[in-house]
């Protein structure tokens, strides 16, 4: 266990280093709000205005929840895993005492407690800004299952993430192109951190939830919001953690196959 | 005494995808990809005691870094047995993880945007060593490579040298029984070779450790190892001391003589091989067998001041026997 710490403290220290990327990073993050703040903001000018079952305080809410969700859910070192595995680095990972998995899920962790603490931050600066109508959740049961969801977008982001980078065994001149393009469209879109997927027609929006992909920050926003029923609630947790147990079982299998196929031709 | 690496038949095949050549080419191999077999290693068997100190030449693609790899366990043999201090390098148990080490000069384990002194850390709980084992080693080790001034620096503003030296004690915190080192020199000046030399010299003395070493730097290996394996194509094709080397693969031996007049000088020719004339010195190569007619003869039709019979430099017969084979090759 204290090996993953310490992992943990030096990916602290590694994204540390580059002060101003991840302040630009942060900055990228908190434009992004404001304007789809502002979009929101007049499209619910008239204050008592209902769309899609949203209020003007649900909708602004979401806003903001999709800011703290998207620093702890895609804030993730193992990006770079692509990269270690086409250029060969993976070999010496391969030579030390460590679980590959753990070593990444650490780094990763250690990336999102330092988004997130940068997130809470922010979100208090622009609450004081722009002052806007905030829902606070104050059920308890919906509070518990909003964390549970949670939890699950984090593993089902990191297996995601995983699984893509592991392509790089067969296809090493991808590079970081593929989990970039994962991460600009399914990272933005497909998990309702633009607009909210209830907008969709409820045939899309069945489509959607029987993906994996609205479980990263739409619908633990929605739990939040306590716009789903109970028995909804607990439908959606099973469905997204059968999602983790067969995307986990296929980074399991691909890993093992990558890894016989980078250790007998020796990239 | 049990021995360190035993290596007893050992094949490995590579598969690989050919591309023909030109656009044409690109496109039929990604529609249906040809496969080719290649043979790095073909049967090669040799053993290890521990403490030794081995040097693998050969010139590129014959095959030395796959040798680590396997030893290593990362690559797993195609077939013929494998056994390094006792365990199944391919299993990679941590146990024997924490026993061995690879360093490779083209990749760097160090972060690159931390001080040296952070990944030491890390591979102080990793390595799951305790404080004083790992504060006694680092202690041991910064000294011996006198890296005390840059341990704190950010690695990347080290100069390749200096890195190289840190990469070194990263790869040795733990002490490992087994060393392999692939490469050390490669792109360092003169001065930062020596360093590292002195340094793998001094630890392979000091701590009994075994080490094997490839380098395609012939100063490397004839400077440090006791014993050579030179590996061509896939095959072992000596292994020994050096100086057995150059009796086996020299065939002919260099006679040097000082004259004390020009004449006759031309008709020298007639005893051996000129290979370099600079008056008052002739540098002659001549056949093993008949080396001491020609000496006799020398002394007997010239004006000679003085005559040393030598061997082959090992660098000229390492290289004479890369070139055969090449010509071989082809």
């Amino acid at each position: 266990m204290k090996k993953y710490l310490q992992v943990l403290k030096i990916t602290f220290q590694q994204e540390l280093a580059y002060r101003v990327n991840f302040i630009m990073w942060r900055v990228r993050n908190v434009m992004q709000i404001f304007l789809i703040f502002f979009l929101w903001d007049s499209v619910y000018s008239d204050h008592t205005r209902q769309l899609f079952g949203y209020d003007r305080t649900k909708i602004l809410t979401y806003v903001f929840g999709i800011l703290v969700i998207k620093a702890i859910v895609f804030s993730s070192r193992s990006i770079e895993l692509s990269r270690i595995i086409s250029d060969g680095t993976l070999s010496l990972y391969l030579l030390k005492p460590i679980n590959f998995f753990k070593y990444w899920f650490s780094a990763d962790v250690a990336s999102k407690l330092l988004n997130m603490g940068f997130s809470i931050f922010e979100t208090i600066f622009l609450f004081l800004i722009l002052k806007p109508d905030i829902f606070f959740q104050s059920n308890p049961v919906y509070l518990l299952l909003f964390i549970v969801s949670l939890i699950i977008a984090v593993l089902l982001f990191f297996v995601l993430i995983f699984l893509i980078n592991i392509f790089s065994f067969w296809a090493p001149e991808t590079g970081w192109a593929l989990p970039f393009l994962f991460v600009v469209i399914i990272g933005d879109f497909l998990s309702g951190s633009v607009f909210p997927l209830d907008i969709f027609s409820k045939s899309a929006q069945n489509i959607f939830y029987s993906l994996p992909f609205p479980y990263l920050v739409f619908f633990p926003l929605q739990v939040y919001l306590g716009k789903l029923a109970i028995s909804t609630v607990l439908n959606g947790i099973v469905i997204s953690l059968g999602w983790l147990i067969v995307l986990w079982f296929l980074v399991k299998v691909f890993w093992e196959k990558g890894l016989k196929k980078f250790c007998s031709e020796g990239i | 005494m049990d021995r360190a690496i035993v290596v007893d038949h050992l094949i490995k095949n590579f598969e690989a995808n050919v591309k023909k050549q030109g656009l044409t080419g690109s496109f039929s191999s990604l529609l249906k990809p040809e496969k080719k077999i290649i043979r790095a290693l073909k049967n090669i068997s040799f053993s290890v005691q521990p403490g030794e100190l081995i040097g693998f030449i050969g010139p590129n693609g014959a095959g030395k870094t796959t040798t680590l790899k396997v030893l290593s366990g990362l690559l797993y043999p195609t077939s013929g047995f494998i056994q390094v201090l006792n365990y199944d390098p391919w299993e990679r148990r941590p146990e024997f993880l924490k026993r061995i080490s690879l360093v490779m000069g083209q990749k760097r384990q160090l972060w690159w945007d931390l001080p040296a002194i952070e990944s030491f850390e890390l591979y102080k709980e990793i390595y799951e060593m305790s404080q004083h084992d790992y504060g006694k080693n680092l202690e041991e080790l910064v000294e011996l490579l006198e890296v005390r001034k840059i341990l704190n620096i950010q690695v990347r503003r080290l100069s390749l040298g200096q890195r190289m030296r840190l990469e070194l004690i990263a790869a040795l915190l733990h002490k490992p029984e087994i060393l392999f080192l692939d490469e050390p020199t490669i792109g360092l000046d003169v001065v930062a070779q020596q360093k590292i030399r002195d340094f793998i010299y001094d630890y392979n003395r000091k701590y009994n450790s075994t080490i094997l070493l490839t380098s395609h730097n012939m100063d490397d290996v004839i400077n440090l190892a006791r014993r050579v394996i030179v590996i061509d194509d896939g095959k072992i094709i000596f292994d020994g001391v050096l100086d057995e080397l150059v009796s086996q693969f020299a065939k002919e031996k260099i006679i040097k003589v000082s004259l004390s007049s020009e004449d006759n000088i031309s008709h020298i020719e007639k005893i051996g091989k000129v290979r370099k004339i600079s008056y008052p010195l002739v540098t002659l190569s001549v056949p093993r067998q008949t080396v001491a007619v020609a000496a006799a003869e020398l002394l007997q039709s010239f004006p000679v001041d003085d005559l040393t019979i030598e061997e082959t430099p090992i660098e000229e017969v390492i290289r004479t026997l890369f070139k055969g084979s090449m010509k071989y090759k082809k």
